[in-house]
């Protein structure tokens, strides 16, 4: 279940830290802390899924720019704000970044913890994503090139045609996509494709 | 928004210049003034009862009159004439002559000529020894009358000087005195019966009982001494002199110094030793001795300690003197005989007493006794001129003349020599040695006369004293004048002065409510950072509760909780302190903890603007008396100014980090806004130096210490005037300064003052 995965909270402020500590606890979640952005970037993975919690204003590193190194590195962990008096500016800027929500302290724990189970679902789905990518980006350039065109709604006859090869070499490149993409069915194979096609850099 | 009005405690309003200023210097003024006037007012006053006096003496003349009778001279005619009644009735005595002079100072037809006479030995000896040569002088001047007149020291000087005394007869001390004080012709020196007829025979013998252990002057070290009178010449000042040569100052030098005044028999009897009563003599002493012997030792003591001269209550008992006592040789010893350790006699007045078997010599003893060769009487000084007769303004040329002849005619043998126990009169002998001694003493005539001078120019300038009294009338009222108007205009000074330190007390709540309004996102962050925490323990234990925990799990947590409502309670009760209005009160505390309360204060508007803050504190903390509002105030507004500082110079690099659009990552983060708290506790003073790296002074920092002058939008202009304020009231130091990396300096040095002293 997502609730194993990791809730990451940094917040400088002891007293806050450890009282939302002890409320996320009591809904079950699994709580690492960390006193400031700098403790925490050593000491996580960050390709593994998992959740932020992260306090806006904190001496060194911010929350912000936290979370601006987590979209560097295509981490999958998601994010939510906690501030001490939110601002609108202030939330709309994180929501904009890809925060999965924002809170003002003192914050409500249903809501919170509420907000941390769907983060640590969209985390794992990020982390799915990744994964997918990383099979799509293992793909040979032609593989790429027939799968797109498979996704496009092309015949095998028309991919062929298209790209001026024989019919049984767009067939031999098909079955190895299938077994690349881990998949069985083509039907899968285009959901995945589908999900993937958003984030790939264009071309 | 109201203010109520507020005062400040009077202790506060002492601290003010005007109250430090000690009253007493104005008091002096008024003192010094009205002792001027009264100087002034009293010398004027003189100076016009004097003139007043002066008329009707103008109009006296040198003649003889029944009116220019001296005062003093008058009393003792009236005493004779009292007690002559009483001769007739109890003696035979007609034949005294005191009756030749009663007599004969009624007949108008002679040329009455009156003498002073120095009286050493009490009224009668004095005309005993000295009516004879009144006598003589009338045979050897035809139609004349000389009027003898016994008289003491002052009475003599008083007799000159009112021109009452044609002639005074005197002895050396006295005799230079008035002949610097008054236009005196020395006439003739008496010589002395013994030492062939020397003129010098005056001194004195320092006399000790025969049984006592003195041996020389210095014996009598802290000793009584008695004396007749410290003005006396022959009996006192020849011994004072005597002693200074030797390096003795002698009134210090004994213990107590008696004056008991004339007769001078009494000096000796004081000090002891045998007393025998002599029928023959009409010596006062020994009527005393009478008096003492067998009537009433009351009357003794009376007489004994009466005034020196001619005591009336003396004079009044000539009765007692006839008490038949004649062969008795009564031997009596004097209650005080013990009072007194020495006396001081003039020379040969021992030996005289002893020739009229008053006293037996053998008793007593005259220390250090340098008598010269051939000379009888004991001495304990150097001899000086023998008495003198001299003439006054009053008597005439021709009359002096003949008076001078007569004296020089005087045989040695003759009564009147004899009388007055000499051997007749010689030419005036030089009086240098006495100017000497009287000089040496500081007790010489010219060395005084001063005020006299002065007094004499005031009396001829009249209109100049008017005028300097009118100037200083004039100038006193003015001066009051002024001193009125001053001490009004003090009053309200001091009143202006109370309500502007009201106002500064209002000015300065005001803009401790300014500065927390502007911290008002960090307070609350502050305050809201517990508040939050209280919330996540309470729902975190709701949560558990339904989940099935037990309430002794969840305990702890209620102490965190509690944790959290103190954390919340310490920053509501700063803030509290900062916002109320008391009066200034110096506590003693640690500026240092004064300065880690105030810092969290600010902490969010620092951790805002990623200002990072470092303390350091060095030297051992000592407490220090400190207004602690007061000082938060200051640091309040040092450290917000210096935070703003620091926001305006990152906002300045961005603008200009734009305005070039280059490498703008690498300047936003060359540059760190820094603020450098640095406290040191040195020996005499605590220094706090504030050091920021922002934009630096704008304007030149006596004009940012104005008040109402702000570089900011929204300032008000008062924090730094308030700040000088607080520190002044430290008697502290402020100053503003630029720093070295182009920020702002600001150094605070506070003089250590004595624990709990405030």
């Amino acid at each position: 279940m997502s609730l194993e995965l990791p809730v990451y909270l940094i917040d400088d402020d002891d007293s806050v830290r450890r009282s939302l500590r002890f409320m996320l606890e009591s809904y079950g979640l699994n709580i690492i802390d960390f006193d400031s952005a700098e403790a925490f970037f050593p000491a996580v993975d960050l390709t593994l899924p998992g959740c932020a919690l992260v306090d806006v204003r904190m001496p060194g590193l911010s929350g912000s720019q936290l979370h601006a190194e987590l979209i560097a590195k295509n981490s999958p962990l998601a994010v939510i704000y906690l501030t001490g008096h939110g601002d609108v500016p202030m939330a709309v800027e994180a929501l904009k970044l890809g925060a999965v929500d924002f809170f003002q302290k003192p914050a409500d724990g249903a809501k919170l913890a509420e907000a941390v189970v769907k983060a640590l679902e969209h985390a794992k789905a990020h982390y799915q994503d990744n994964q997918y990518l990383e099979t799509y980006q293992a793909l040979t350039p032609r593989e790429r090139e027939i799968l797109k065109l498979i996704a496009q709604g092309l015949k095998n006859q028309e991919i062929a045609d298209n790209l001026c090869i024989a019919m049984r070499t767009v067939e031999i490149h098909r079955a190895n996509l299938m077994k690349g993409m881990q998949v069985a069915s083509l039907a899968e194979m285009m959901l995945i494709y589908g999900r993937i096609a958003e984030r790939l850099p264009l071309e | 928004m109201y203010f109520r009005l507020y005062y400040r405690p009077l202790s506060a309003i002492k601290n003010h210049p005007m109250h430090r200023l000690p009253r007493w210097d104005l008091l002096a003024q008024y003192g010094f003034y009205a002792f001027c006037s009264i100087v002034v007012l009293v010398l004027l006053s003189v100076l016009f009862t004097g003139d007043a006096m002066a008329k009707p003496q103008d109009h006296i003349e040198p003649s003889v009159s029944a009116t220019s009778i001296p005062l003093v001279a008058k009393s003792a005619l009236a005493d004779e004439t009292s007690y002559q009644p009483n001769y007739g009735s109890n003696d035979a005595s007609n034949d005294q002559p005191n009756n030749e002079l009663i007599v004969q100072s009624n007949n108008e037809s002679y040329a009455v000529v009156d003498v002073g006479v120095l009286a050493i030995r009490g009224y009668k000896a004095t005309i005993t020894r000295w009516q004879p040569l009144m006598r003589w002088l009338e045979t050897q001047i035809p139609n004349s009358y000389f009027r003898l007149h016994p008289l003491s020291l002052d009475e003599l000087a008083k007799g000159v000087e009112t021109q009452e005394l044609d002639f005074v007869i005197t002895n050396p001390g006295q005799s230079v005195l008035l002949a610097r004080q008054y236009s005196l012709s020395w006439l003739a020196t008496l010589r002395s019966p013994v030492n062939h007829g020397a003129a010098m025979q005056v001194g004195s013998a320092l006399v000790v009982r025969a049984d006592s252990a003195y041996h020389t002057l210095s014996d009598l070290k802290g000793r009584r001494l008695g004396i007749v009178s410290t003005s006396a010449f022959g009996g006192y000042l020849t011994l004072v002199y005597e002693a200074q040569l030797k390096g003795i100052d002698l009134p210090r030098f004994v213990g107590d110094i008696v004056p008991l005044g004339f007769p001078l028999d009494n000096l000796l009897y004081q000090l002891g030793g045998r007393r025998f009563t002599a029928h023959a003599s009409p010596n006062i002493a020994s009527m005393n001795s009478n008096v003492d012997a067998n009537i009433d030792p009351n009357v003794e003591q009376a007489t004994t300690n009466a005034s020196p001269d001619i005591s009336p209550s003396i004079i009044a008992n000539p009765d007692s003197t006839l008490v038949p006592d004649l062969d008795l040789n009564t031997h009596h010893e004097v209650s005080q005989a013990a009072a007194l350790d020495a006396v001081v006699v003039p020379v040969c007045q021992l030996e005289q007493m002893q020739r009229e078997g008053l006293i037996d010599i053998a008793d007593y003893r005259v220390l250090d006794n340098q008598a010269p060769a051939g000379f009888h009487c004991q001495v304990s000084t150097r001899l000086y001129p023998n008495w003198s007769m001299a003439k006054t303004n009053r008597a005439s040329q021709s009359l002096a003349k003949s008076v001078t002849q007569a004296l020089l005619a005087l045989p040695e043998d003759h009564l009147a020599a004899k009388a007055a126990d000499s051997a007749g009169w010689t030419t005036a002998v030089s009086q240098l040695a006495i100017d000497q001694l009287l000089k040496d003493l500081d007790m010489h005539p010219l060395q005084t006369p001063w005020w006299h001078n002065a007094w004499l120019w005031v009396k001829s300038h009249q209109q100049w004293a008017w005028f300097v009294l009118g100037i200083l009338v004039l100038l006193n009222v003015y001066h009051f004048w002024l001193e009125y108007r001053f001490s009004r205009r003090g009053r309200e000074l001091l009143n202006t002065q109370r309500q502007l330190s009201e106002n500064r007390m209002l000015l300065e709540h005001a803009q401790r409510i300014a500065i927390v309004g502007e911290l008002g996102a960090s307070l609350s962050h502050e305050l809201n950072q517990p508040l939050a925490a209280i919330g996540h323990y309470c729902h975190g234990a709701e949560v558990r509760l339904q989940r099935g925990s037990t309430p002794e799990e969840l305990q702890s947590v209620l102490t965190l909780i509690q944790q959290e409502v103190t954390r919340a309670d310490s920053i509501i009760s700063r803030l509290r302190n900062l916002m109320k209005k008391r009066p200034i009160s110096k506590v003693p505390c640690f500026l240092h903890e004064l300065i880690q309360d105030t810092t969290p204060l600010l902490a969010y508007e620092f951790e805002r603007h990623q200002i990072n803050i470092g303390i350091h504190i060095t030297g051992t903390p000592y407490l220090q008396p400190l207004d602690e509002v007061g000082m938060q105030q200051l640091l309040l507004n040092l450290l917000k100014n210096a935070a703003d500082a620091c926001v305006q110079q990152r906002e300045l690099m961005q603008s200009e980090a734009q305005g070039t659009a280059q490498n703008s990552a690498t300047h936003q983060q060359r540059y760190t806004p820094t603020i450098d708290i640095e406290l040191d506790y040195q020996q005499s003073q605590i220094l706090l130096t504030i050091t920021d790296n922002g934009v630096g002074l704008s304007s030149e920092a006596s004009q940012l210490m104005q008040a109402f002058y702000s570089t900011k939008l929204e300032g008000l202009g008062l924090g730094l005037v308030i700040c000088r304020d607080i520190v002044d009231s430290h008697s502290g130091h402020f100053k503003l300064d630029s720093a070295v990396n182009g920020g702002c300096q600001v150094q605070v040095s506070l003089p250590r003052k004595a624990d709990g002293v405030l």
